[in-house]
């Protein structure tokens, strides 16, 4: 639907009178350009489309952009044959056609048919193709009829200096049974970037085409039968979602086979597991490429950055060869630490009760730099440390017995 | 000079046009896509130094930029660098839809060849005789400094008052550079 002022080159030099293209060059090219006008007519009332001539007595412009049809249609009758092209004069004047249109707002696009020898060299077309970019007009080249050495290079040169974000586009058709028509038809030149010109091609291609594929996606003409193409459309993008949910849980089984071993002390709900076991296979990779000694802190850094408690318990499961046998306590504190989370009150006791125990609290403190455990100061601190634990200990005794 | 074309600012109360832009008409011919003219008008992309309209296939660029209402304008920014920065810049006030064949059809309304200093922020102070009624203004930049492919601008800003009401809360002093 975009707006768009389009002017259309013919080529009708003597090169058209061939007749590899049926039932000849020149009537095959008419066809082409009717077709054309009424794509871009239809796809947006405000369209305006032109025509000239490159061949003949010179470059000659039949009817200046317009969106009647019928002015279009007529102003094909009656051309006559003869000449050679001038490519380079044709794109010139049509870009000053354009350049006078009556609605400022639409965009430039010309289409050339460019059927005969091309005698103008590559700099020049290079120079005119990078003049059409500057001043934003699009071309669409329609490359038939003759093949002599280079007119492909120059034309390929030509689309790449004015291509500004694949708004222009070639074509080449080459001679045989398809008519230029069909072939133009399944084009971006004729479906217009991508949106509908499909509704117009679908019309065509239903009088013209001899059967078989119609060239859409269902088989199923979406202006013939709306319903039944949106039905059909609407269940393969839901057969290919379904598809892809089952590849991500094909995947998720795999990565959780894979960590079986590790997971078991984990309390937590299914959605919880399958996501640690995403998580923590991770963690397993990285922390299996580092090296233990050196990179200890870097690998609990991860660990904890995973932020779940499945990944802390593997950190242990990982940390208790380093660490474990230096310091099981230590060890305990931390699987304590975890616990913490998920079981409240049971923890607290616990953590009491190893307060409690005073050995336990002992090595901790050996343990701790600048702390010596026979010093008298840290000694009291144990002593009311076991006070306050004992009496807890009798306080929740008491409240158990009042319940 | 600065002291005296400040006091006349000050008399003229100036704003900064980028409120009266009519953003939906605005247009820039030669532009690049990734680096198109917001990064040059618009508030907060033209202050960031990395963010420049450049110009595509040779280095001339059109802007044109259309007005909500009519304005007078008193001076410009471009800021650039060094190098790349443009040089002559024509001003063109009023024509709409102009391309890159008819800017020598008739001529500009003032023309500025941007100094080293102006391309830091110095302002260009414009002919305000000729810009007394603008609706639209078209910015032709000719060339840049080194003459090489590609023009680059790291900002555009305008200066002037509305010609219909000269909103006193809307004052806001220009400082100059």
């Amino acid at each position: 639907m975009v707006l768009e002022a389009t002017m259309i080159c013919i080529d009708n030099s003597e090169w058209m009178r061939n007749g590899d293209y049926s039932p000849s060059r020149f009537q095959a090219q008419a066809d082409a350009v009717n077709l054309i006008c009424g794509a871009k007519t239809q796809s947006n009332p405000e369209n305006t489309v032109g025509v000239l001539t490159m061949a003949g007595k010179g470059v000659r412009v039949l009817v200046t952009p317009t969106s009647d049809l019928g002015k279009i249609l007529a102003c094909m009758h009656g051309l006559e044959i003869g000449g050679e092209m001038n490519l380079a004069a044709g794109i010139q004047v049509a870009q000053l056609a354009l350049k006078h249109r009556q609605n400022k707002k639409q965009q430039q696009r010309i289409i050339v048919f460019a059927g005969s020898p091309i005698k103008h060299d590559k700099k020049s077309l290079e120079m005119i193709g990078r003049k059409l970019k500057k001043n934003s007009v699009a071309l669409d080249i329609v490359n038939f009829g003759e093949d002599d050495e280079g007119k492909m290079e120059k034309l390929e040169a030509l689309l790449a200096a004015v291509n500004n974000n694949d708004t222009s586009h070639i074509v080449h058709v080459s001679a045989g049974p398809n008519a230029l028509s069909d072939v133009l038809m399944s084009t971006p030149i004729f479906t217009g970037d991508g949106e509908g010109g499909s509704g117009f091609a679908a019309a065509a291609a239903a009088a013209a085409a001899a059967g078989g594929v119609s060239g859409f996606e269902f088989g199923v003409d979406p202006n013939l039968d709306p319903e039944l193409a949106l039905a059909l459309r609407v269940s393969m993008e839901e057969e290919r979602a379904r598809q892809e949910a089952a590849a991500k849980k094909a995947a998720e089984e795999a990565s959780k086979q894979e960590k079986g071993g590790e997971e078991q002390s984990s309390s937590q709900e299914a959605t919880m597991t399958e996501h640690a076991s995403g998580g923590t296979s991770e963690a397993d990779n990285k922390k299996n490429d580092l090296s233990d000694d050196d990179n200890a802190l870097l690998q609990q850094a991860l660990a904890m950055s995973m932020d779940e408690p499945a990944s802390s318990h593997d950190l242990q499961d990982m940390e208790m060869p380093d660490v474990a046998a230096d310091d099981p306590e230590l060890a305990l504190a931390l699987q304590l630490s975890v616990q913490d989370s998920t079981k409240d009150s049971s923890s607290q006791t616990d953590m009491s009760k190893l307060l409690a125990d005073q050995s336990f609290v002992s090595s901790i403190l050996a343990s701790l730099p600048g702390v010596d455990p026979n010093d008298p100061s840290v000694k009291e601190v144990l002593a009311s440390m076991q006070s306050q634990s004992e009496k807890q200990d009798e306080d929740k005794a008491t409240e158990e017995e009042e319940k | 000079m600065s002291a005296a074309e400040s006091a006349a600012a000050i008399q003229r109360n100036l704003v900064d046009l980028l409120d009266f832009i009519d953003w939906s008409g605005v247009e820039c011919l030669n532009q690049s896509s990734s680096h198109s003219l917001s990064n040059a008008l618009k508030q907060g992309y033209r202050e960031d130094e990395g963010l420049n309209l450049e110009s595509d296939a040779d280095e001339q660029l059109l802007i044109y930029i259309p007005f909500t209402q009519v304005i007078k304008l008193h001076s410009i920014v471009i800021k650039g660098s060094e190098e790349d920065g443009p040089k002559t810049v024509k001003l063109f006030t009023n024509k709409e839809h102009m391309g890159f064949s008819n800017v020598s059809d008739f001529p500009p309304s003032d023309t500025a060849v941007l100094s080293p200093d102006n391309l830091k922020g110095k302002p260009v102070v414009l002919k305000y005789v000729k810009f007394q009624n603008v609706r639209s203004l078209t910015i032709f930049i000719e060339d840049n400094q080194s003459c090489s492919e590609i023009t680059k601008v790291q900002k555009i800003a305008l200066y002037g008052s509305t010609v219909e009401t000269t909103d006193m809360k809307g004052l806001k002093k220009i400082e100059e550079h």
